[in-house]
This record gives structure tokens, C-alpha cells and sequence, in this order.
């Protein structure tokens, strides 16, 4: 797949990436951050413009991200038929509302695996559209000036670049979901303490 | 998530913190091991177009000929003579493709070929000053 896509973008440029961006924003799961960063090398090396080919990719993933978004936003009914009242959703909406800029932002970049996710909640939730769209952009800026930047910084050697950063990414992920669990069994034991004093 | 400490919430915590660790492990060696290779890799000087490529065995089989042709600064015309195909409808084409459509018996020919072809095309470095024997021209003295 990956292959096939960067010869794709070899002979349709800017407008195809912004077209597999899009997508990607949409929540089909694409190489895209491969795809980022290997434009940034056929940058350096005079295949694509990078200031085209930039512009074209943050439009087209922000309006992806947009729509998925929407698509969250939409089926708050349906959602909240499921889960509406409990305690578990009430939590999670407060703490998307607290928090959710801090996932918006990272995970445009560095945790894209949960990028779709968070468009979704960020919809359901009712977080702020202007809110969701600057951390979005802020977001999608570092992707493709940092990210498709090391691209052209490296080269013809962007393989490595995509190997690492990829794997940093699952690394992250590894760290949040460690951490999630963590914390609930550190409010566990509060809780206990807290039981026993009132005890 | 409510404080509910049953046997089910607890199972479910120690599975997510057991996965969380399995996929800190993981990604963490291979991060590692990519972060090593990068030692002895440098990025290139900086410029508008990178300088050209010289090292053949950065050549993938997902790249079409035009595309290595402006990388190595090597005509188009001259890998596809060596492959023997044509360059009118095969341009866009990966080398994988053109070696399924036209060498499907010998894998990889086509990639070998073309990295074959390049090193043969490509000149020696040239030096940026031919050192020489004659001292340069001065202005003669007053």
C-alpha cells in the first residue's frame, strides 16, 4: 500500500497528497505520516514544490478533520441515547471539555493513531468548533512543516525518519495508555483511604 | 471511569496497564534500534535542491524512472534502453511493475538493471581545482 502510494505521489504530486491526506483526516487508516514526510524529501530533491504542496496538505487534512468532526458532532443524538446520564459519559465529556485541546493538538502529530477518535469525541462532546479548528490547524502545521520538514532536511534518507517517528509514536501511545491505567488505580486506593477515615 | 473496584474493573485495569507496558516495550526497542541506525547518517547541506545522489543502493522498487533519472541526473532515455522498454507508456510505472509486466521470471532484474545502469553512466568526481604546474597570471610589478 505504501509503496503504491509513493509511486502515486510521484506522478500526481501536491494534489493527490492532499486528496490521501483528506482521507486520512477522514479516518481511513493511510500511510500518511510516511507520506509527509517522504514529500518532504521529493521536496528537497526538486520533484514537488514544498510551498504547494504544504498549503494543499494542511487545507485538505483540516478539512478531513472538519468533517470528522461533523460527523461526531451529528450523532451526539445517537450517542447519547447509548450513554446518556451515566456517570462514565459525564466524565468523559467534562474532561474532553477540560483536556480535549491538549489531545486535539498531539495527536494531529505525535499519537495519530487516536487522531480519528478525538475528531469524533470532540464533535459528540460539543467542543467548541473555533477551539477544535486553531488547535487543529496548530496541529496539522507541525505535521507537515515539522514532520514533512525532516524529510526534507534528510533526504534521500527519510526512511529512517519515518521508522523512528513512527515508533516513537506507538511508544507514546504505550506511555498514555500505562498512564491511564495507573491513574485509576491510584484513585482506587484514594478512594479506600478515604473509605476507612470515614470508617 | 466510576471507583468501581469489582473483580471485572480490576481485571480490565491490569489489562489495560499490562497492554500499555507490552506497547511501551515494543515501540520503545524499535524507536531505539531507528534512533541507532541514524548514527553515521547525517542530513544533507543545506540547499534549494538536494546535491545528486550518488549511493545506488538508496534505489527502491516503488520509484518510476523519471524519478531516479532527476535524482541521479541520469537520462531517462538511458535506463529505459538498458531495460529495454519503452519509455512513451511506461514512464509513471514503479520498477516493480515493469518487472512483473516485463521480466516476470527474474525477480528483482529490473531494479538491478537500473542500478547497474547508473553507476555505469555516472562520471567520476571532478575535482573543483585541477591542481597545475604554472603558476597563475599576476599583474606584472610596476
Amino acid at each position: 500500500m505504501s509503496e503504491f502510494l509513493l509511486t502515486q505521489v510521484i506522478n500526481y504530486g501536491a494534489p493527490l497528497l492532499g486528496i490521501l491526506v483528506f482521507i486520512g483526516g477522514l479516518g481511513v487508516p493511510l500511510p500518511c505520516t510516511a507520506l509527509v514526510i517522504a514529500a518532504g524529501a521529493f521536496a528537497r530533491q526538486g520533484i514537488l514544490p514544498w510551498y504547494t504542496t504544504a498549503i494543499i496538505s494542511i487545507v485538505s487534512v483540516v478539512i478531513g478533520d472538519s468533517l470528522s468532526y461533523s460527523i461526531g458532532y451529528y450523532s451526539r443524538d445517537k450517542v447519547l441515547q447509548r450513554f446518556s446520564g451515566t456517570p462514565r459519559w459525564q466524565q468523559a465529556e467534562q474532561s474532553f471539555q477540560k483536556w480535549g485541546f491538549l489531545s486535539i493538538f498531539f495527536s494531529r502529530f505525535l499519537v495519530t493513531a487516536i487522531a480519528l477518535p478525538v475528531n469524533l469525541l470532540s464533535g459528540t462532546t460539543r467542543f467548541p468548533f473555533k477551539q477544535f479548528f486553531v488547535y487543529d490547524v496548530l496541529g496539522e502545521i507541525v505535521w507537515i512543516f515539522g514532520y514533512g520538514g525532516l524529510g526534507y532536511w534528510f533526504g534521500s534518507e527519510w526512511e529512517l525518519v519515518n521508522e523512528f517517528l513512527s515508533n516513537f509514536g506507538g511508544l507514546v501511545l504505550g506511555l498514555l495508555i500505562f498512564g491511564f491505567g495507573i491513574r485509576q488505580v491510584i484513585k482506587w486506593q484514594d478512594h479506600i483511604k478515604q473509605k476507612k477515615v470515614e470508617a | 471511569m466510576p471507583l468501581n473496584t469489582s473483580s471485572g474493573q480490576r481485571a480490565l485495569i491490569a489489562g489495560i496497564i499490562i497492554l500499555g507496558i507490552l506497547f511501551t516495550a515494543f515501540f520503545g526497542m524499535r524507536a531505539f534500534r531507528a534512533f541507532r541506525r541514524f548514527d553515521g547518517h547525517r542530513p544533507a547541506p543545506p540547499g534549494n535542491v538536494e546535491i545528486v545522489e550518488t549511493d545506488v543502493g538508496l534505489i527502491r522498487d516503488w520509484m518510476t524512472i523519471p524519478f531516479i533519472s532527476q535524482t541521479y541526473q541520469v537520462p531517462p532515455e538511458v535506463i529505459f534502453e538498458a531495460l529495454n522498454i519503452s519509455p512513451r507508456k511506461d514512464h509513471d510505472k514503479s520498477l516493480k511493475v515493469l518487472n512483473e509486466e516485463y521480466y516476470p521470471d527474474q525477480d528483482g532484474f529490473v531494479l538491478n538493471i537500473v542500478k547497474e545502469t547508473i553507476l555505469a553512466h555516472q562520471s567520476p568526481p571532478i575535482p573543483d581545482s585541477v591542481p597545475t604546474a604554472v603558476p597563475p597570471l599576476t599583474a606584472p610589478a610596476p
